[in-house]
């Protein structure tokens, strides 16, 4: 093993002196100097003291399971197989934005004529705020887990050597980037300026702190499959998970959904005929696909409910998303 | 566990791998642990065993792009317990921290298009840790082969070993792989039997037709437009549940 130790010496007297993990000031016992440690670069570590125990863990999952369109049979036959706690690390920052956003709104008069008539309002507006941000600091894996809803907690490392801690393994500086680009489109959509012709923001980043969240992770059983969820150590909340759906649901989720989507698009074919309109007819009807589609996911996609920031979740929640904007966009177009 | 040489005393010091300080149990003095220099060993513990991952790949395999009942039709025809090894280079660049992951031998990986450090409690691997009777995926690229084209200064790098379960399986005579995380359970697959959509489709886009034209009609009856549209939900209802099931 090559050499890697350093020895701490007071700056003041030369005394040995020594530091707990995540302190930042010191006291040298032999001067009596006060200290103050920049450990990485400025990054602060705080661990959070895990408040839940593994009973109450259990519960949760438990009442977890009556909810949110899970297979019915869960609460009787889903069998905890393991709960235990780790620690998560996130990037914790706070970043200050000010500036200026300036630009215009339009808005469409239709007088009884029909002529449209198009008023612009000019808009600007300041920005001055603060944004906290995290993510976690390592790969999220299949946990589900990608950022902080909590961030009110007991500090303390008490706990830090029984509970498996999981290592950060991404780069603080990645995390100040997302944070930037976080704070910098949270705070352009706060200004509410449609149309945007001028804007200087100045981002500052403030505060970098590690954070050792405790999170139980629970596995359990259900017809011989196994799933999981993840329960917040201080808040005792389910934060994500996977568990069973149930063909009931998806077949009620298809059959109320073809059938209002389908009397929609009827619904307004007969009106915008009547009105002479064929738009409304046509808008009508893309609103009716845009609920089938839905209907349609949970149908072709709810044997499996994902709760939580997911990898597999994330790509079909996008996809809903887009397909319902470019929709949106189209009928846009039309008007 | 890992040792350094105390600067003051000379003495081994034990240390983990997620502190910067340790305390020498001989002269009581701190130590600071400058990584910048070594080039270390990490490995992931196992947090899921077997049976857990074979559950953990049911799961997987019951999911709605997978073929139908796959969890259950699927034949396990091996499971192997491997540990997977990759290089992790953290660097400054110009003051900016990097993390960069490489990879450390010509064995891929099916189905993980990134390499990455999964998630877990990352522990020194020497001598005291227990492989639990895994196979040993040894790296055969070296570690120098990267460190001097990569850019920066090194702050720290390690050859990272993570666990895995490799579950092969056999369904309609052909063969498949999988990988399962054996610290997060996430499964990796490049290749597996699919799930057709059209049953389902084809129920969400009958139904939506007829119940336009329902509607359609109910303008001119209003009667017969009502017994038709209950007669279709019934008729959706039941196919969509056998295709829900059966499909």
């Amino acid at each position: 093993m090559p050499d890697i130790s350093v020895g701490l010496n007071c700056p003041t007297c030369g005394g040995a002196i020594s530091i707990a993990e995540g302190e930042n000031a010191v006291n040298c016992p032999y001067c009596s100097s006060v200290l103050f440690v920049e450990g990485d670069q400025g990054v602060t570590t705080i661990a959070f003291k895990n408040k839940v125990a593994r009973d109450s863990a259990m519960t949760s999952t438990q009442s977890w399971w009556r909810r949110g369109l899970k297979a019915r049979d869960l609460p009787k036959t889903g069998k905890v197989i393991e709960t235990y706690p780790i620690y998560l690390p996130f990037w914790r920052t706070s970043t200050r934005v000010a500036g200026w956003i300036c630009g215009y709104e339009e808005r469409r008069h239709t007088d009884q004529k029909g002529n449209v008539k198009v008023e612009r309002i000019p808009k600007e507006s300041m920005v001055l705020q603060d944004y906290s941000y995290s993510e976690i600091a390592c790969d999220p894996g299949d946990l589900g887990i990608r950022s902080l809803r909590n961030l009110v907690g007991e500090s303390s490392f008490a706990d830090f050597e029984m509970i498996p801690t999981f290592e950060a393994t991404t780069s603080k500086d990645d995390a100040v980037v997302h944070a930037k680009t976080d704070a910098v489109s949270k705070a352009r959509s706060s200004a509410r300026v449609p149309h945007v012709t001028f804007e200087r923001l100045h981002v500052f980043p403030r505060a970098l702190t590690m954070i050792y969240y405790p999170v139980w992770v629970v596995r359990y059983n259900y017809r011989d499959r196994m799933y999981m969820d993840t329960v917040d150590g201080i808040t005792g909340q389910v934060l994500s998970g996977r568990a069973p759906g149930d063909p009931l649901f998806q077949s009620l989720a298809v059959t109320g959904g073809s059938s209002l989507g389908g009397l929609i698009a009827a619904g307004s074919i007969i009106y915008g005929s009547s009105a002479d309109d064929w738009r409304i007819g046509l808008a009508g009807l893309a609103v009716g696909l845009v609920v089938l589609f839905l209907a349609y996911r949970f149908f072709r996609h709810g044997s499996e409910r994902i709760e939580g920031e997911f990898k597999d979740k994330k790509a079909t929640m996008a996809q809903t998303l887009k397909q319902v904007q470019g929709v949106a966009k189209q009928l846009e177009g039309l008007r | 566990m890992a040792s350094v040489k105390c600067p003051k005393c000379a003495a081994p010091v034990p240390f983990d791998t997620e502190v910067k300080f340790v305390k020498c149990p001989y002269c009581n003095s701190q130590v600071y642990l400058d990584r910048t220099g070594a080039g270390l060993y990490y490995a992931l513990p196992y947090m899921v065993q077997e049976n857990d991952a074979v559950g953990t790949f049911r799961r997987w395999a019951a999911g709605s792009t997978k073929a139908k009942d796959l969890d259950k039709l699927a034949q396990i025809a091996g499971v192997k317990r491997q540990y997977f090894p990759v290089y992790m280079f953290k660097r400054d660049v110009n003051g900016v921290e990097q993390v960069l992951i490489e990879t450390a031998g010509s064995t891929t990986l099916p189905g993980l298009h990134n390499l990455k450090v999964p998630a877990g409690d990352l522990k020194m691997f020497d001598a005291s840790f227990d492989v639990k009777g895994a196979e040993l995926i040894k790296p055969d690229i070296e570690m120098m082969a990267y460190m001097n084209n990569l850019p920066g200064k090194p702050k720290e790098q390690a050859l990272v070993y993570f666990p895995i379960w490799k579950l092969d399986y056999v369904f309609n005579q052909k063969k498949y792989d999988v990988v399962v995380d054996g610290s997060s359970g996430e499964v990796f697959s490049s290749e597996f039997p699919t799930r057709s959509s059209n049953a389902y489709i084809a129920v969400a886009v009958v139904g939506f037709f007829a119940f336009v034209g329902e509607g359609l009609l109910a303008t001119s009856s209003l009667a017969i437009a009502a017994g038709l549209m209950a007669a279709t939900v019934i008729g959706i209802f039941a196919a969509a549940l056998y295709v829900a099931r059966r499909m």
